[in-house]
């Protein structure tokens, strides 16, 4: 038991030992490569090898064209651990440099492979600085205007190296991981991009890069973010909505009034009442007798004062037209009537309420119209003048009559040549009694030919009614 | 209408007689002759044989890389110091400091050298690489002359601007290379001679654009 405890303790021993005692040589480093910011200095990277167990240096050895000797990094602290910083004094362009590094230890040395370069082609710029996102709202399609600035370290002024750059953008998808693909976009030497089209409201991400002369590109800067705002032009289609409806409702406002044009001209312009005679049918005097019309016509021959016609609504006058030729001269009793259209003619005269109908003056106040005619209306021998002036007769509602003076002097533009049909009244059958003699006067005569009621029309319109 | 005619047989006129559109354009915009429009005119010339060395410098870089495809170099020459390139005499500046601090009229003269000196080779190499893209080796050779006479232009210009002084002369000396030679060298002397034009397309370039920063620096550096 014991020897067995003492064997493996030895061997434990050895074992330990020999891992402490485990010292060797450096491995071998590895030339990374190297890199020229803006082609006036350089920097190169180098990676140890296994390391020995032991405390191991690195050094950094060159040798370079058209330069005698063999000569060691200059500072190998400016660039990090594990590189080498040449600065101006010791960098050359289109020369070749031979780069090597050896590790060493206690034990040993370690010699990497040689690296040879020419700063020519080993130039990669630092990524753009400054990226400035700015969005423009204009009229139709919002654009996004990109700016920034060159790698600070990079003289642009001299000449010695020309900067192009690139741009790259894409719409970040809200809330969600997935995104549209990069777009890239070459810049040339400018260092600001106008991206058109872009939608509002959306997430932008944009990178720019930047490369010297023929060199490598650089990396890609810190990617921007701008949300391109909601323009009014987001709510355009909801306004557009309202100003058709708007405008829907306006053409369907107008179509109606247009259909309906009639009743709205009756509406807005109500139009004048045409005359008509109280309690008599023209129709019926048209079709029916002459008897029937005679009885009808005296009967409602009281032509009360003119005092108590103001007072009924539906008293109507008939108005002769001075152009028609008729001429204010002693009435003549001889009515001839002869055109057989003097049916047209016919004219009544609606009975004035609280005149006695039964008054059996009717006659003479037949006569006495006919007087009153005589004194007002000539009527000619030939009744075509009649015709021609009952085209241009109208009748007037009484209280119309102060509307005369409104009226111009020519009636025959204002009459309205259309006969109008009369109020039918019941015609009383003693009236029917008492026809009028046809021989009075050529009453019949009158009937047929227009038994006229003549207001003389003054020039000026002011009417004088004289019965 | 009249407006667009008159000013196609203005056109016309300008072309007939100038004898160019580049000069027509020339004397529209300098017709008063004043110097500050000539100074526009030398920052044009500039523009154009920067453009051309960029263009060289690019399909020189496109053989470059053709020709190591073709041909890996062998680990021989890794090992190499100093390359076989015959205008490693030419004292060139080697930093931007150096080639801010030489005189203008020595940095046009650098300019004129390194043209002057590839000439041959390049037609030549030509000549040689007749199946191997030799549309960009003869554009290259045609490239190398037709820069050599824009920048002669561009010094010629600049001497009468009384900018450089009348120092500068256009190099007659020529390099010879060594007859060219069959076999695998001769692919690598081509290959070693593609990697030193490429070298030297690229100083010509950028010795061209500090030689404008510095001659005419308000026309973009």
């Amino acid at each position: 038991m014991k020897r067995d405890a003492c064997v493996a303790t030895i061997i434990m021993l050895l074992f330990s030992s020999a891992h402490c005692n485990n010292r060797s040589p450096p491995g071998r480093p590895v030339l990374l490569g190297c890199r020229s910011p803006e082609k006036e200095t350089f920097t190169c990277w180098w990676e140890p090898g296994i390391d020995g167990g032991l405390p191991t240096t690195h050094r950094l050895y060159y040798q370079r064209e058209r330069l005698e000797g063999r000569y060691e990094c200059p500072d190998y602290h400016s660039a990090g651990r594990n590189a080498c910083f040449f600065d101006r004094n010791y960098t050359s362009i289109w020369v070749d440099y031979y780069l090597t590094v050896v590790a060493s230890n206690a034990l040993g040395n370690a010699t990497s492979d040689i690296l040879k370069i020419d700063v020519m082609d080993i130039v990669k710029p630092d990524a753009p600085e400054s990226i400035r996102l700015a969005a423009e709202d204009r009229e139709e399609s919002p654009s996004l205007y990109v700016s920034w600035e060159h790698p600070q370290n990079v003289d642009t002024n001299s000449g010695w190296v020309t900067l192009e750059y690139q741009l790259r953008a894409r719409q970040q998808q809200r809330g969600g991981e997935t995104t549209t693909n990069w777009k890239e976009y070459k810049a040339g030497t400018q260092t600001q991009f106008t991206l058109y089209g872009v939608h509002p409201g959306a997430v932008f991400v944009v990178q720019v890069r930047c490369r010297l002369d023929h060199g490598s590109w650089s990396s890609w800067s810190h990617a921007s973010y701008v949300k391109i705002p909601n323009s009014i032009w987001k709510e355009k289609p909801f306004w557009v909505s309202v100003l058709a409806l708007s405008g829907f409702l306006f053409l369907a406002a107008l179509c109606i009034v247009v259909m309906k044009r009639k009743s709205v001209i009756q509406c807005l312009l109500p139009p004048v009442p045409s005359p008509k005679i109280q309690g008599v049918d023209f129709q019926l005097l048209k079709s029916g007798r002459p008897e029937d019309l005679i009885s009808a016509l005296i009967i409602h021959q009281d032509f009360p004062p003119v005092v108590a016609w103001n007072d009924h609504m539906d008293n109507y006058l008939i108005v002769l037209d001075h152009d028609a030729g008729v001429q204010r001269s002693n009435f003549s009793s001889d009515f001839q009537y002869k055109d057989s259209k003097a049916e047209q003619n016919l004219k009544f005269l609606k009975t004035p309420p609280g005149v006695n109908q039964e008054d059996g003056g009717s006659k003479v106040s037949a006569h006495k119209s006919y007087m009153d005619f005589g004194t007002h209306v000539h009527l000619e021998t030939d009744y075509s003048g009649v015709k021609d002036v009952t085209s241009d007769v109208f009748l007037l509602n009484s209280m119309d009559l102060q509307s005369l003076e409104l009226l111009p002097e020519d009636y025959s533009k204002v009459v309205d040549s259309k006969m109008l049909l009369f109020q039918k009244q019941s015609i009383q059958s003693d009236h029917h009694k008492k026809p009028p003699p046809r021989h009075s006067h050529g009453v019949a005569d009158l009937i047929n030919g227009g038994y006229v009621h003549a207001i003389t029309t003054p020039p000026l319109g002011k009417p004088s009614l004289t019965y | 209408m009249p407006g667009k005619l008159t000013s196609v047989w203005l056109l016309l006129a300008g072309l007939t007689s100038g004898g160019g559109p580049a000069t027509v354009t020339a004397a529209l915009i300098c017709a008063n002759g004043q110097a500050g429009c000539r100074v526009l005119s030398l920052a044009k010339l500039f523009d154009r044989v920067i453009q051309h060395s960029a263009r060289m410098h690019s399909i020189s870089d496109d053989l470059h890389s053709e020709f190591e495809q073709y041909f890996v170099p062998s680990r021989n020459h890794i090992g190499r110091v100093s390359r076989n390139c015959h205008t490693a005499n030419l004292l060139t500046p080697d930093s931007k400091e150096n080639a801010e601090r030489i005189a203008r009229e020595e940095l046009t003269e650098v300019i004129l050298k390194l043209l002057v000196a590839w000439r041959d080779p390049l037609w030549h190499f030509h000549q040689i690489a007749a199946n191997f893209s030799s549309d960009k080796a003869l554009e290259m050779s045609d490239m190398v002359r037709e820069l050599r006479k824009g920048v002669e232009k561009v010094a010629h210009k600049m001497q009468t601007l009384g900018m450089i002084s009348n120092s500068v002369s256009s190099p007659s000396s020529r390099e010879d290379l060594p007859p060219s030679e069959r076999g695998e060298w001769r692919l690598m002397k081509d290959h070693e001679l593609l990697y030193c034009f490429r070298r030297d397309s690229d100083k010509i370039q950028n010795y061209l654009k500090i030689l404008k920063c510095r001659i005419v620096p308000e026309h973009g550096c």
